[in-house]
């Protein structure tokens, strides 16, 4: 491995200077970064070149484009898998780990698969391990052990990470804040836009921070006659200070999607940007060469080197041979001179090379310009230790080099995978030697080196002019490019293949496996890429797509247009599922109650109930059953549904949302309903209460109020019906107090008359505690005799302190909803949307009693009309089990003689009568009460249960009328 | 994006979609007629009437004629407008 340093000064450049140093550890080993360093550069630096191993082989990879573009770079930082080391900036105290070897990265066991047998070769999967058929059974496992990237952390270190989704509305989105990009986000910005500039590196400025050729041309006159270095800071300077711009470096840019839709993501924030026109910049990065060990450590592209040295200060190598085809490649290598790497020969492909200022450089630095050559290959087995240069057709060989490092600059591949993304298929553009997009897209301009490589001062021109086009959402103006910045496009990629011919660095596939897949007929792009697994890898082809075109354009005889890549779909690079989950089940806000600091405070868990948080339990929820069956006990159920009903039409809005008829419920009454939808399936119970004269109180589920308030608003609007709606829902908080003392504790509470006949079962009343007016409601979800207390959510805190204060004396104990869940099933409650389904009718689900059918015009009348008269064929039945049986889950089947009659839907254990007790949907046959049931749990052992009558608990519903 | 006639143009996550705009039978159809209004949605390619919400927002019904090729070009307007 060779000796690399950081350099102090550099002959021809000023370089970065960073004061803080600190440390992070590499399999251990302990590396020192600058700030600024990425991961990558800090290891580099360090004299870390070998950073993993690839896919199937287990070669030794490392720092190749220092851009972030292909797999060599993967590594997992603080637990997280495959993250690309060149695009992760250094952090202190980060553990960073090597990924794909067996035993040390240095001495992988595993890169046998190199040396000694190649036994994954190309299409391996459609050949190999097929008869007999248990082969591939055993041989699965060790192929995916063998075959992999990263290990995802199963021991769930990073599950405490908190990810968030943003949104951001730009008049101008410009993604890439290359020389391009800049000059597009001044252009919108002068013409008085909001724009967002989005950059996937940490620092803005793209390839300026690393050339330094003279600017000429620029229609911004102050930037000519300097570098294109000082230009691009200088006009990085003038739009910084401009308010109209936000800009985000360290942003991946991921897809473009319909209606200028940009998904991006930075660190735990993933962004969804709605842009009204959107500037493509992505330029262009190195193209991949395909020869002998064209994988190995020490070979790199220009841009890449060039990066080290300009913004990491890191002198690349000792001795060093660059290929090239264009001026580009002696830039790289006058910066790799000035760093102190002894630059052995620049190896042109050209046939025949013009003395350009650039060429006459070189030269008089005294390094030798070899012309009509390519590489061959390169030697060294973990790094490189020397190349062999000869003919471009690859018959005759040539001069060979010592040396620790190959420089390819053998032109740029345009980027066009957010530009194409799903929507164009690129073509060949012959004059300029570049894929390219050819058709336009609405709202969508792109500038740069993404339309073939230009000058700084053309660049500025075209990102300018386009800039205030995009402002405008005028269309896109032509691209040109002079026929002296066209670089050649088939340079150097030798003829003959070879076994060590990397074509697709992420699976291994070489050019040899490339020409016999297509002797096997796969003779097309696509075809040959799903065949041979090209373009597949993690860079999902950013690497290989080009070469895979161009090679096998010339493999096949196919004509350049018919070989172009495959279509490039999203996302871009590869997205953490975390970032696109979010933080929360839902977009909407977390709703947590009002006396949720409480329940937190008492050891609550929580579940999520829609929007809301809920308490799971206290700890122990057979116990808090059964303090509600033996004594007394308190839920907070603020996040019930409560919507308000008023209006002239209120009643008649009323009897045509609900199923049932309401006329004869006197204020003051209160009466249990379904709501039936138009096809007549039950999808939501509630209780309606006459709360005030005119004025009704419905009380829903908690995971449907925002979906009734919708419907109510619907059929308002639709029918014109004149009646009005509050959803009530957050405004309310409110509690339910249930067990045998709960009228005791009540009438400590309030002071009007508790007593069974002033205030009995399905009745509400207005009351005070404490100066604040609450709602009464007595209904008895639970089976007890209970009342439900509604009042303002500003005072639900100190209301809840107040009543467990007064309850201390009936020994009052809160429960949650997993224990209000074992209660209700006692007493044969359903829970629609836990015991119903889209096929639930409310005649089989034993809440027909709800119905009045003989009203004129109702919701789903039709269709309960059509249940009725075809009558029952299954019932949702309350069932019960034997002592010490065991307790099926949620949603198993039930059996007869074999066959599956029907599900549990809800099955709890029950601590009051000490046995399993549960509702199932069977046919009507097996729904008498005393039949038995065969319920077959999820381990595959049978229990029987029992149909019951109607409940197990209080059936006769004393305790809740008394 | 979707315009709300209230709001103005707002991301799509803020609204819910109901279905086409279909005249509800009278009570007296037929059940056929029912079953079709029910569950024969046209889903039409190209332009289409509907319903959408502005659930996330002002909590108001409207109409869109929407384009299901592109989903770009639509019209939105008030149900008292149709």
């Amino acid at each position: 491995m060779s000796k690399v340093k950081r350099i102090e000064k550099h002959d021809f450049i000023s370089l970065p200077s960073y004061s803080d140093s600190f440390t992070f550890t590499f399999n251990g080993k302990t590396i020192t970064a600058n700030e600024g360093d990425t991961v990558a550069s800090a290891m580099y630096a360090a004299g870390q070149q070998l950073v993993s191993r690839s896919f199937k082989y287990h070669r030794p990879r490392g720092l190749k484009d220092n851009f972030g573009q292909g797999p060599e770079t993967l590594v997992t930082i603080d637990h997280a898998p495959n993250l690309r080391a060149d695009t992760i900036m250094a952090k202190k105290g980060m553990a960073v780990i090597s990924q794909n070897h067996v035993g040390s990265l240095e001495n992988d066991l595993m890169a046998i698969n190199d040396t000694v047998i190649r036994w994954l070769p190309y299409g391996f999967y459609y050949k190999m391990f097929h008869k007999p058929k248990w082969v591939w059974k055993i041989v699965e496992p060790i192929i995916r052990k063998a075959a992999g990237i990263g290990s995802i952390d199963t021991k769930g270190h990073a599950v405490d990470t908190r990810y968030e989704k943003r949104y951001r509305f730009p008049e101008v989105c410009v993604i890439g804040a290359g020389p391009a990009g800049m000059a597009a986000a001044k252009g919108a910005l002068d013409a008085g836009k909001k724009v967002l500039l989005i950059e996937e590196q940490a620092n803005i400025g793209g390839r300026s921070q690393h050339t330094f050729v003279n600017v000429n041309g620029c229609a911004d006159t102050e930037l000519n006659e300097i570098s294109e270095n000082e230009a691009g800071k200088l006009l990085m300077f003038e739009i910084l200070g401009n308010p109209n711009l936000e800009v985000m470096t360290l942003t991946q840019v991921f897809a473009v999607y319909e209606d200028n839709l940009v998904a991006a993501y930075s660190g735990t924030d993933l962004f969804k940007i709605r842009a009204e026109n959107i500037v493509i910049a992505t330029g262009a990065t190195d193209r991949h060469l395909v020869f002998e060990n064209n994988d190995k450590p020490g070979i790199m592209t220009g841009r890449g080197v060039e990066r080290l040295i300009a913004m990491h200060a890191i002198k690349p190598a000792n001795e060093a041979v660059v290929v090239t085809t264009h001026n580009g490649g002696y830039h790289t290598a006058k910066l790799l001179h000035g760093a102190g790497t002894k630059v052995l020969a620049v190896v042109d492909g050209r046939s025949s090379v013009s003395n350009t200022k650039e060429v006459e450089e070189i030269k008089a630095l005294g390094i030798k310009v070899i012309e009509n050559q390519t590489i061959h290959k390169a030697k060294g087995s973990k790094c490189v230790t020397g190349v062999a240069i000869g003919s471009k057709d690859g018959k005759q060989s040539g001069e060979s080099f010592n040396c620790d490092m190959l420089v390819m600059a053998v032109g740029y591949k345009t980027q066009l995978s957010l530009l194409a993304m799903g929507r164009h298929k690129p073509a060949w553009d012959k004059e300029r030697e570049v894929l390219k997009i050819t058709k336009d897209t609405p709202n969508m301009y792109a500038v740069g080196d993404i339309n073939g490589y230009a000058s700084f001062g053309h660049l500025y021109n075209e990102g300018f002019a386009v800039g205030q086009r995009a402002a405008k959402g005028e269309v896109a103006i032509e691209d040109s490019r002079k026929p002296e910045d066209n670089i050649m496009a088939l340079p150097a990629d030798i003829e003959c293949g070879g076994d060590n011919h990397f074509i697709c660095p992420c699976m291994d596939v070489t050019r040899n496996e490339a020409i016999g897949s297509i002797a096997e007929g796969f003779d097309q792009v696509e075809t040959l890429k799903r065949y041979s697994s090209m373009g597949m890898g993690p860079c999902q082809g950013k690497t290989c797509h080009e070469a895979v075109a161009r090679l096998t354009a010339k493999d096949t005889g196919l004509g350049i247009n018919d070989a172009a890549p495959t279509t490039y779909r999203p996302p871009y690079n590869g997205v953490k599922l975390g970032l696109l989950a979010g933080r929360a089940p839902h977009l909407g806000p977390v709703k947590r109650t009002a006396m949720h600091a409480w329940h937190e405070d008492n050891g609550a868990t929580f579940l999520n109930a829609g929007q809301w948080k809920r308490a799971r339990d206290y700890g122990d929820n057979l116990q808090e059953a059964l303090n509600v069956r033996n004594g007394l006990g308190i839920i907070d159920v603020s996040t019930l549904g409560k919507i308000e009903i008023s209006g002239p039409d209120a009643l008649k809005f009323i009897h045509f949302m609900f199923p049932g008829k309401f006329a004869r419920l006197a204020q003051g009454k209160v009466r249990y309903s379904t709501m039936i939808k138009e096809d007549g399936i039950i999808f939501e119970d509630g209780t309606l209460a006459h709360v005030e004269d005119g004025v009704y109180y419905l009380s829903t589920t908690t995971g449907n109020q925002d979906a009734i308030e919708g419907l109510f608003r619907w059929w308002i609007l639709t029918d014109g019906y004149e009646a009005y709606i509050r959803n009530l829902s957050g405004v309310n908080a409110a509690v339910n107090i249930a067990g045998e003392k709960s009228r005791d504790l009540m009438e400590h509470l309030v002071d009007i008359d508790m007593d069974n006949e002033a205030f009995p079962y399905m009745s509400c009343r207005e009351a005070e505690i404490e100066g604040v007016e609450v709602m009464l409601f007595r209904i008895g979800f639970t089976g007890e005799l209970s009342y439900e207390i509604h009042f303002p959510s500003e005072v639900g805190e100190s209301m809840w302190s107040h009543i467990m204060a007064k309850g201390g004396k009936y020994h009052i104990k809160p429960f949650g909803l997993e224990a209000q869940r074992i209660l209700r099933l006692e007493k044969g409650h359903l829970l629609p949307g836990v015991d119903t389904d889209a096929l639930s009718n409310p005649f089989e689900a034993g809440v027909g009693f709800t119905i009045k059918d003989d009203k004129e015009n109702f919701i789903g009348k039709a269709f309960l009309k059509d249940f009725k008269e075809k009558g029952i064929r299954n019932r949702l039945v309350s069932y019960k089990l034997e002592k010490g049986a065991q307790i099926p889950d949620d949603g198993v089947a039930v059996l007869k003689a074999g066959e599956i009659v029907g599900r549990v839907s809800s099955s709890r254990y029950a601590p009051v009568f000490g046995h399993g007790v549960g509702l199932a949907w069977v046919t009507k046959e097996l729904s008498e009460a005393g039949t038995k049931i065969q319920i077959r749990c999820a381990n595959g052992s049978d229990v029987a249960g029992e149909v019951l009558d109607h409940c197990l608990y209080d059936p006769e519903g004393i305790k809740l009328k008394s | 994006m979707l315009t709300c006639p209230n709001c103005g143009k707002r991301n799509v996550g803020e609204f819910s979609y109901k279905g086409s705009y279909n005249k509800r039978p009278d009570a007296a159809a037929s059940f056929d007629k029912w079953v079709d209004y029910v569950y024969m949605d046209e889903n039409p390619t190209g332009m289409n009437r509907e319903w959408w919400y502005h659930g996330n927002g002002c909590k108001r019904w409207f109409i869109v004629d929407r384009d299901s090729m592109d989903n770009l070009s639509h019209k939105s307007q008030w149900f008292s407008e149709v």
